[in-house]
């Protein structure tokens, strides 16, 4: 996978290539729009992360540009403007997601993933998710650990699915109160951890084996080790 | 209809005006009136003492058998010159004129041409006692009409000639009631005039109210019309015109500074976290993991106040965008109070909902959730444990009405009247007293009110109100 990163901040750039080579990504850099339309008109990247706030040329207008010229990569825009109409009119130019400076690295890799997951080919739908010994049952909504059945509410159900769908994957409070509660909310209360307590002491009650591991100062992941 | 039109203030206006303008008409007709009927009563007492006169010399003059008969003619024809309608439609002679003269030093009977005997008219004459030289108006026992008399001394005879006012009063009447009549005009057109300009006048503020209105609610884009003339309301047009260009300078500016100080923070933030957090990615000792991670939650509090800061300063400046859709409330009360649930229980509050299904409000449903949020996150931070929250939803009259109740300590009082303003927090608060002020802010932007009291048995209670979706009750 093969992406460009228009983003005129240098420290931004350095950390956001390092991270997103770290993840097993090829990254072509442009600090200029210009720069980024040339590089973009070669062909060979499989999607975009464009910030919108670049010296040269608005990020939205390059990305139009992109457009004219038949791209047809998924495109990220990265933004610090906040309002409502700027999310509205970076994704009807053409933007495929958005987010908002300052974001979480996982979140930017989650959004990165699912943009990816869209423009290629659909794969069908699994009813199973597996992770080590946890085996959660879609269709029944049904989650074992080893052979016990556990004794989930629908929303912890939920979580353990979405946490399970980002196996070894870190994910965010927000990403969580997006994806499970389908909420933009920025609680300063720790409700969502209180969430995953609970979770976590259905799914790693008695065992030596805890799959639910908090990071600090990030979010939550779930896997085996 | 009519009762709508007597509210209004063209019509208290217009009906202040005329009714003086009447009174003034009034007042200059009274005096036209009185100076036209004394100046025909002067002319007419100017004639008939000439005429008087004229008698008392006919009078000395005729041989005395000859006398009655020559009187009687002349009075015969002064009142068929005089009183025009002498004669009614019957042709019957109306005795409009009467001639008395008396001879005191001769002692001889008066000599009588008139209506009657002269006996009545002798002694009224007597009572009203009448003079030389100023004519009076004599009312007579048993006749109708009023006598304007004259008296004439000669040579000891004195005549007295009496001219019916019937003439005269007539002519007044008549010119007073055609006075009235144009009076009446006059008030009638000139309330129909004033009401109609005044009220085309007030129309031209009234369209200024609707659009000030519309502009203060909707966007500040929109303009009045300012006419080329610059009377008054044009001013005031104008007037409101400037003002808008500062508000709307004051709020464009207020969202560039928000803006530029939103991206001149996030793009360093941005690089900040984004290093620490891939630094947290690679491995490496515990502790110095967890003081990378203290930091990102640090900064992460930072940004989540640098944040509500920009979001309040835009609601309260009515900066905010709104992406309105129809949001059922109870849905997003239930959904938030399920997220808050657990961590409500884990300090051992208990949250009882009664909320009434499908109230359907016109809002932000981002924002419209953060504003529940805020209100749980208030409860959850600011009530001791163990204690029953009730949360209420009804819709009433038009508004969806939105109730947490906690029966808790409450709101410190020193606080209570000015609790939805920014920084204003309890001295034990946690917070940074920001939530309600947002919880206000936004609803006041969504046409709501947020209220706030305490209960009787204690406890706090914050009512928002919103108004219901137009599509509910269709």
């Amino acid at each position: 996978m093969r992406l460009l990163l228009v983003e005129d901040d240098a420290s931004i750039q350095q950390f956001l290539k390092r991270a997103l080579s770290e993840t097993g990504y090829q990254v072509d850099t442009a600090s200029t729009a210009n720069a980024g339309e040339a590089l973009a008109l070669e062909g060979i990247h499989d999607a975009f992360i464009v910030d919108l706030g670049l010296p040269d040329v608005d990020g939205l207008e390059l990305i139009a540009r992109c457009r004219a010229h038949g791209s047809s990569a998924p495109v990220l825009i990265l933004s610090a403007r906040r309002s409502v109409d700027e999310r509205v009119k970076g994704l009807e130019q053409g933007g495929d997601d958005y987010l908002t400076k300052p974001f979480a690295l996982a979140e930017l890799l989650a959004r990165l993933r699912n943009l990816l997951r869209r423009s290629a080919p659909a794969h069908h739908e699994s009813v199973r998710l597996q992770a080590a010994d946890l085996q959660l049952d879609l269709v029944r909504r049904e989650a074992r650990r080893g052979d016990q059945l556990l004794q989930l509410t629908p929303q912890e159900f939920s979580l353990l699915e979405y946490l399970c769908r980002n196996e070894g994957r870190v994910v965010t409070r927000t990403m969580i109160l997006d994806h499970v509660w389908r909420m933009r909310i920025d609680p300063a209360t720790n409700v969502v951890d209180v969430h995953i307590y609970r979770l976590r002491s259905k799914v790693d009650h008695d065992t030596s084996h805890p799959l639910i591991h908090t990071i600090r100062g990030v979010g939550y992941v779930l896997k085996n080790a | 209809m009519l009762r709508k039109i007597t509210t209004t203030a063209a019509w208290r206006i217009s009906l202040w005006t005329t009714l003086a303008f009447a009174l003034g008409t009034a007042v200059a007709f009274l005096i036209v009136y009185f100076l036209v009927a004394q100046g025909i009563r002067e002319r007419s007492d100017t004639w008939l003492t000439g005429e008087t006169e004229v008698l008392a010399q006919v009078l000395a003059d005729t041989p005395k058998d000859h006398l009655y008969q020559r009187m009687v003619r002349e009075v015969a024809e002064l009142a068929t010159q005089e009183v025009p309608d002498e004669r009614n439609a019957r042709g019957e002679r109306l005795n409009s004129v009467f001639f008395l003269a008396t001879d005191s030093a001769n002692n001889e009977p008066p000599l009588w041409v008139g209506p009657g005997t002269a006996d009545a008219f002798i002694s009224a004459i007597q009572t009203a006692k009448v003079t030389s030289g100023s004519p009076q108006s004599v009312r007579v026992e048993g006749v109708r009409q009023t006598f304007r008399v004259v008296v004439h001394e000669q040579n000891g005879k004195t005549v007295y000639l009496g001219l019916s006012d019937r003439g005269t009063s007539r002519l007044l009447h008549r010119f007073a009631s055609r006075l009235a009549a144009v009076w009446c005009g006059m008030f009638l057109l000139g309330f129909v005039i004033s009401y109609w300009s005044v009220r085309s006048n007030l129309r031209r503020v009234e369209r200024i109210t609707e659009t000030v209105a519309r502009i203060g609610a909707e966007d500040l884009e929109e303009r009045l019309p300012e006419p080329a003339n610059s009377d008054e309301i044009s001013r005031l047009a104008s007037t409101f015109n400037r003002m808008l260009d500062r508000i709307q300078s004051s709020v464009n500016q207020l969202r560039t500074v928000t803006g530029s100080v939103a991206h001149d923070l996030k793009s360093p933030v941005t690089s900040i976290r984004g290093t620490l957090e891939s630094a947290l990615c690679e491995t490496g000792n515990e502790n110095w993991r967890e003081s990378v991670g203290e930091a990102i939650e640090n900064l992460d509090r930072l940004l989540l106040q640098l944040n509500t800061t920009l979001d309040l300063a835009e609601a309260e400046a009515g900066a905010l965008e709104l992406d309105r859709t129809p949001v059922d409330l109870s849905v997003a009360v239930a959904q938030l109070v399920d997220l808050y649930q657990p961590a409500m229980s884990d300090r051992e509050h208990k949250v009882t909902l009664d909320l009434e299904e499908h109230v359907f409000v016109e809002a932000d449903a981002g924002l419209l959730n953060r504003v529940i949020s805020n209100l749980l996150e208030n409860e959850l931070t600011h009530l001791p444990t163990g204690h029953l929250i009730t949360i209420r939803l009804h819709s009433r009259s038009g508004s969806a009405e939105l109730v947490v109740e906690d029966d808790g300590p409450g709101f410190p009082p020193e606080i209570v009247p000015r609790v939805f303003e920014r920084f204003v927090k309890g001295k034990l608060s946690p917070g940074h007293g920001m939530g309600l002020a947002f919880v206000n802010a936004v609803v006041q932007t969504h046409g709501g009110t947020v209220s706030l009291c305490a209960r009787p048995e204690g406890g706090a209670v914050i009512t928002v109100s919103l108004p219901v979706s137009v599509l509910q009750t269709s």
